[in-house]
């Protein structure tokens, strides 16, 4: 009797852990990821970049390129290519962006105009705030 | 029984209708449409460029191409002269682009329409400029080929190729500074594909370590190894960050497979007691 | 709190019937007393059939169901999201033990004659779920996206061309164009997570129904009563001398289901990449035809079958047919003997079949 008591409790036991160590995981699965490094906003004086230049920032760790567009104000687009990762470029005189890798060209909408890049570049939200940019 | 009967029946008819004109149409339909999705692509330039007619120092461009590094990643004849591969009449016509082999001196700009980081950073070299002032220096294809370009790597300077114009001091020099970094991008790529082996996806990482190598060896085509030894702190401590990544991704894949471990002795727990149990009499 | 259990349960005792519930269902139950563990691996299927729904509700929650974000959210969740990765390695090791484990119950089933009168729609119940088992897998297959679904399954849609008249307009419906596109995938997307999961829990609930209400069969191997008595009115098969369903089957139930867990956990923890080879990590290229294209395991030896079989419309026919000849073999088999070691020609073309599949296999696997 007290062997079948013993079994009966370790056998609870085993089976409580287990119901622990999915009800956990699933907890975190299902949790919102945090936003602690989410959110991190770059903030830029609107100075630095005259018109028809463009400057790369580090925003949440991921190369932003702004750019001051003739006549269209600020734009903030990803840096990085989308072929193999190399970071664009701005070509004021024709006023697109250039890969300096393998040629790939976008449009100051992100969108691919020739090269081998497979998608367009992700934009990223700018908001103009009297004399600074606020990016991310 | 009249089951097995009609069932036999039917095995018969089936094929019965299969064997007339059908057949070969299916069978034929079947192996094409396998691999629908990817037809197989005409290409006069080659098909040409592999005929009797061709004259011989431009029959092996075809062969050289095929096994180069080019080849591999899906750039063919027209990305690079131009011309439409898929019509003869038209292949090698002004009209649509062709450019046929550049002179020496067009060499730079040629490759440089998609390698523009490089074309800029050998253009203000001491390479750029003695080929520049004298119309046929070093360029290009004097150190990497043409047709059957393969991957660079550091062993393309080497006492052979850079003694054709001068000593070879300055070359060992730059050798001897880019040597530590390529090496540890070489280990850093090899560590990503053996990730990639385990079921890691690492793309971001490996397009991550292709810019870093990239803006580096564009670096080199200045051929400045001040410049490149000025630098070469800015890379270390980018390629640490990439390596930081790959180990920590490592350790993700330990302390993964500690838990499911850890759910599998809970599980044979579990069993065991159980077990046990059945074989224990009530009373 | 003793007190409000106790009232909980008359709570329930006067309006549902509990103690009358479990009498029938748990102790008065009786099960053959030469049951065997083999008699287990139907409620193994159960459990492994649990764990794809749950894990599988989960894979939804962060799975996107477009061409442009299918891989990229599946990578995600393998990398990003927190336990990911375990859902989604229970769900595909899941994936492949469910259907080994429906494979044996399947071959225990049919060497112990159990599919024999009174029990062909039992059998008949199976195999459909079976077959199902078999299309859940092929449509999941594409969901990830990757080089390898997205070409196992360009190869397993151009089947039904070899397929005369109709053929091609299957291959296309199945497509939903005239090659894998993401209009195929929204298409394997709907139909294994709600088209397929309805119509199995219906034909599970039916296989079940029909093994309560027809009563295990009291073999293995060896006639009773019911196959001797002319068949002319039903009786439900009870085993008055048999052991309680409570504790002495489900215990056992209980111990192989645990069990399907441990193997479960060993393949994720020391083999985790067994069902990923390397070009599962690669995105689904059009452009792109990887060097070694092949099947799931689960369709080597049909795949391969079709593969040697010259012409291919006699070899898709030939399947078609096999697959019949399986489902309807109770009515096929007429032989009253169950008894597999007193029907050598049965026997022997049994152990034909899964030495060809076998070789089939490892043939196809190359």
């Amino acid at each position: 009797m007290r062997r079948r008591t013993f079994l009966q409790s370790l056998l609870a036991v085993f089976g409580a852990v287990s119901v622990a160590s999915f009800a956990y995981p699933l907890l975190r699965f299902l949790a919102p990821p945090s936003d602690a490094n989410r959110d991190r906003k770059f903030t830029l004086a609107k100075k630095d970049i005259p018109i028809g230049t463009s400057r790369v920032v580090l925003v949440n760790d991921k190369p932003v390129i702004v750019i001051n567009e003739q006549g269209k104000g600020y734009i903030a687009l990803s840096s990085v290519c989308t072929h193999l990762g190399c970071l664009v470029g701005y070509e004021a005189a024709k006023n697109i962006l250039v890969c300096p890798c393998h040629g790939g060209t976008y449009d100051l909408e992100g969108n691919v105009l020739s090269g081998p890049p497979p998608r367009p570049l992700s934009k990223v939200p700018l908001k103009v705030e009297s004399e600074q940019l606020v990016i991310g | 029984m009249r089951w097995y009967i009609m069932m036999l029946g039917l095995l018969l008819v089936f094929p019965l209708t299969a064997s007339g004109d059908y057949r070969e149409e299916f069978e034929q339909g079947f192996l094409t449409k396998t691999w629908s999705g990817q037809q197989p692509e005409e290409n006069f330039c080659i098909e040409c460029h592999s005929s009797d007619k061709m004259k011989p120092e431009f029959l092996t461009l075809a062969e050289e191409w095929k096994a180069s590094w080019h080849a591999q990643n899906g750039i063919a004849c027209h990305d690079c002269h131009g011309g439409d591969p898929k019509d003869s009449s038209m292949s090698m016509s002004p009209h649509r682009g062709f450019v046929g082999k550049p002179s020496p001196a067009e060499v730079p700009e040629f490759c440089g329409k998609c390698h523009i980081g490089i074309l800029k950073n050998y253009m203000e070299s001491g390479h750029g400029k003695a080929f520049r002032s004298s119309g046929n220096g070093p360029n290009c294809v004097t150190c990497h080929g043409s047709h059957g370009i393969q991957q660079a790597n550091i062993d393309i300077i080497n006492e052979q190729r850079c003694t054709k114009c001068h000593s070879y001091d300055r070359a060992r020099a730059m050798k001897q500074a880019l040597f530590l970094t390529e090496k540890k991008i070489g280990e850093l790529a090899a560590d990503l594909l053996t990730l990639r082996k385990e079921g890691v996806y690492i793309e971001d990482q490996r397009k991550n370590l292709f810019s870093i190598q990239a803006e580096f060896r564009a670096l080199f085509h200045s051929v400045d190894v001040n410049l490149v030894k000025d630098r070469t702190d800015e890379f270390s401590h980018k390629l640490a960050a990439v390596e930081k990544e790959i180990v920590s991704t490592r350790q993700e894949l330990r302390s993964r497979r500690n838990f499911s471990a850890f759910l599998l002795l809970v599980f044979a727990g579990m069993g065991s007691a159980l077990y046990l149990l059945t074989k224990t009499p009530k009373e | 709190m003793n007190g409000t259990a106790k009232r909980i349960r008359n709570w329930l005792e006067v309006r549902v019937g509990l103690d009358e519930l479990i009498r029938s269902n748990l102790t008065d139950y009786r099960v053959p007393s030469n049951i065997n563990l083999f008699h287990t691996l139907g409620a193994v299927a159960v459990v492994g059939y649990l764990i794809q729904v749950i894990t599988g509700i989960c894979l939804l929650i962060y799975y996107i169901p477009h061409a442009d974000h299918a891989f990229r959210s599946v990578q995600e969740i393998m990398t990003r999201v927190p336990y990911g990765w375990l859902f989604r390695q229970m769900h595909v090791v899941g994936s492949n033990l469910l259907i080994a484990a429906v494979f044996v119950h399947m071959v225990t089933i049919f060497l112990m004659g159990n599919y024999k009168r009174p029990r062909e729609l039992t059998w008949i119940s199976g195999g459909l779920l079976m077959v199902i088992t078999l299309c859940f897998g092929f449509s999941g297959y594409l969901l990830p996206w990757t080089q390898l679904s997205y070409w196992a399954t360009t190869v397993a849609t151009s089947i039904p061309t070899a397929f005369p008249v109709v053929g091609d307009f299957v291959s296309r419906l199945l497509r939903g164009g005239s090659s894998v596109t993401g209009i195929t995938l929204t298409r394997f997307f709907a139909v294994h997570v709600s088209l397929l999961p309805p119509l199995f829990v219906f034909l599970m609930v039916v296989h079940i129904a029909l093994i309560r209400r027809i009563g295990l069969s009291a073999t293995p191997f060896g006639r009773s009563d019911e196959e001797k008595r002319p068949l002319t009115e039903f009786r439900k098969k009870l085993h008055p001398d048999g052991y309680p369903y409570y504790p002495y089957l489900l215990q056992k139930q209980a111990l192989m289901g645990i069990l399907y867990f441990v193997v479960m956990f060993l393949v994720i923890s020391f083999a985790p990449t067994f069902f990923f080879p390397e070009e599962a990590t690669v995105p689904a290229d059009a452009f792109k035809t990887p060097e070694s294209i092949r099947p799931e395991w689960y369709f080597l030896a049909p795949y391969q079958m079709l593969k040697i079989i010259p012409n291919k419309f006699l070899g898709i026919s030939l399947q078609i047919i096999l697959l019949a000849v399986f489902i309807f073999w109770p009515f096929l088999d007429t032989h009253k003997e169950k008894n597999i070691f007193k029907r050598p020609v049965l026997r022997g073309v049994f152990i034909a079949i899964m030495i060809a599949m076998v070789i089939l296999m490892w043939w196809g696997r190359r």
